[in-house]
């Protein structure tokens, strides 16, 4: 097995990570036959493949979405798995992580681990494709996802290609790496009139619970707290 | 003071970084309130990412274990420590899957700060923490620079401040005691 890839959402096969793997896979079977294995960590059923995977494959690709500045927790035991003694390895490790904040800064602090983590593991590092601004996708309307999934799409098959991710594609997906000037007062200016809230809205109007979007239901009185 | 301490150890018996938080919380319990939570000991589920903190139940995850009495003490505190043995490099995965569940403290709505964009509160007050850790063999100083640099980040995005950074290999108990209860 040449490549496999492991989905570290919680969401499975309806996170964004998927669909971004999907969007990889298309442009990678554009050049290569070779079937690629994808593993869902949340799998309850299926627990013990990503390990299994882990141990075939040449070349393992993970992906996940950044949880509180890091990786979630079911990939964290999954990096714990992996470090015990007597596991076998592939060769080279990437990573590609997600996030719902539109600047790519939010996620480079755990690119650094996972480099760390790989030089650990004694392992070649793929490099870390990280991209910004992915929550939302799936209900946005295909003209605001193309440009994504076409870059997504020619990371897979610059991938099948040379067996490295293409440093043009990721440079471009890093993009923005903070938001500039001009950004911040459109944000600031949209903020105004609620747009920038539209996603969460629909949402908590969908579901009723509009009028409670501010409750905070974990606060305790100062002496009932001691 | 109301300290809360999350201690994600992991191991199987009773170790020296278990021993030590233990020791810290007797002693912080001699002026303070402290409530203490062993994460591996608690029915502590993963994150699921389906947002219903966010935009079903506002405020409250739907899952039903012991996260919530956690996050409820974290959010009414006046300091937390984040506590844990590294493991491959990093905190451990009890103390991250717990830490993934803080989602439901803040709100989904986004504001500009530092330039940056980030969460709204959801609460007035967000507690300032420390972080005390367990080194592994091959722990160097790059490894703490990047587990420090990630709580910073995490600060931002909570609200609240990193107020210090500790190894037990070097940070007497009595140390902590003063630091902690500086703040």
């Amino acid at each position: 097995m040449k490549l496999a890839i492991i989905n570290g959402s919680p969401r499975r096969k309806k996170s964004n990570s998927s669909i971004l793997t999907d969007h990889f896979l298309r442009g990678y079977y554009q050049a290569c036959t070779d079937e690629v294995p994808v593993h869902y960590l949340a799998s309850q059923k299926r627990k013990g493949e990503g390990m299994w995977l882990f141990e075939q494959a040449e070349t393992v690709i993970i992906i996940f979405p950044l949880y509180t500045d890091s990786m979630p927790g079911m990939v964290k035991e999954f990096f714990e798995e992996i470090s015990k003694p007597g596991v076998i390895l592939p060769q080279r490790i990437g990573f590609i992580v997600q996030s719902g904040f539109p600047e790519a800064i939010h996620s480079v602090f755990v690119e650094r681990y996972l480099a760390k983590l790989v030089k650990r593991l004694k392992r070649e590092y793929l490099g870390t494709v990280i991209k910004g601004g992915v929550e939302g996708i799936q209900i946005m309307p295909p003209g605001m996802t193309r440009k994504l999934f076409s870059r997504f799409e020619e990371l897979g098959r610059y991938f099948a290609e040379h067996g490295t991710y293409s440093p043009a594609v990721v440079q471009a997906l890093r993009k923005p790496y903070t938001l500039s000037v001009t950004r911040r007062f459109l944000f600031n200016l949209f903020k105004l009139t609620g747009l920038t809230n539209f996603y969460w809205n629909t949402h908590l109007k969908k579901n009723g619970a509009w009028q409670h979007r501010f409750d905070r239901p974990l606060e305790m009185a100062i002496a009932e707290s001691r | 003071m109301n300290i809360t301490i999350l201690n994600g150890d992991m191991s199987a018996t009773e170790s020296d970084f278990s021993a030590y938080i233990e020791r810290l919380t007797g002693k912080l319990r001699e002026k303070h309130q402290v409530k203490l939570f062993p994460l591996n000991q608690m029915n502590i589920q993963h994150c699921s990412g389906c947002w219903n903190c966010w935009w079903k139940t506002p405020g409250k995850c739907q899952t039903n274990d012991d996260a919530e009495s956690v996050l409820r003490s974290v959010i009414n505190a006046d300091f937390v420590i984040f506590a844990s043995p590294l493991m491959a490099g990093f905190i451990s995965s009890r103390l991250k899957r717990m830490t993934d569940r803080f989602v439901a403290l803040l709100h989904p709505y986004i504001e500009m700060r530092n330039g940056e964009s980030h969460h709204i509160k959801r609460y007035p007050h967000y507690p300032d923490f420390g972080v005390i850790l367990d080194k592994e063999a091959d722990t160097d100083e790059e490894d703490l620079e990047i587990v420090r640099d990630i709580y910073d980040r995490f600060a931002l995005n909570f609200h609240a401040e990193q107020k210090y950074f500790k190894c037990i290999d070097n940070s007497k108990v009595e140390e902590v005691v003063n630091e902690t209860c500086h703040y």
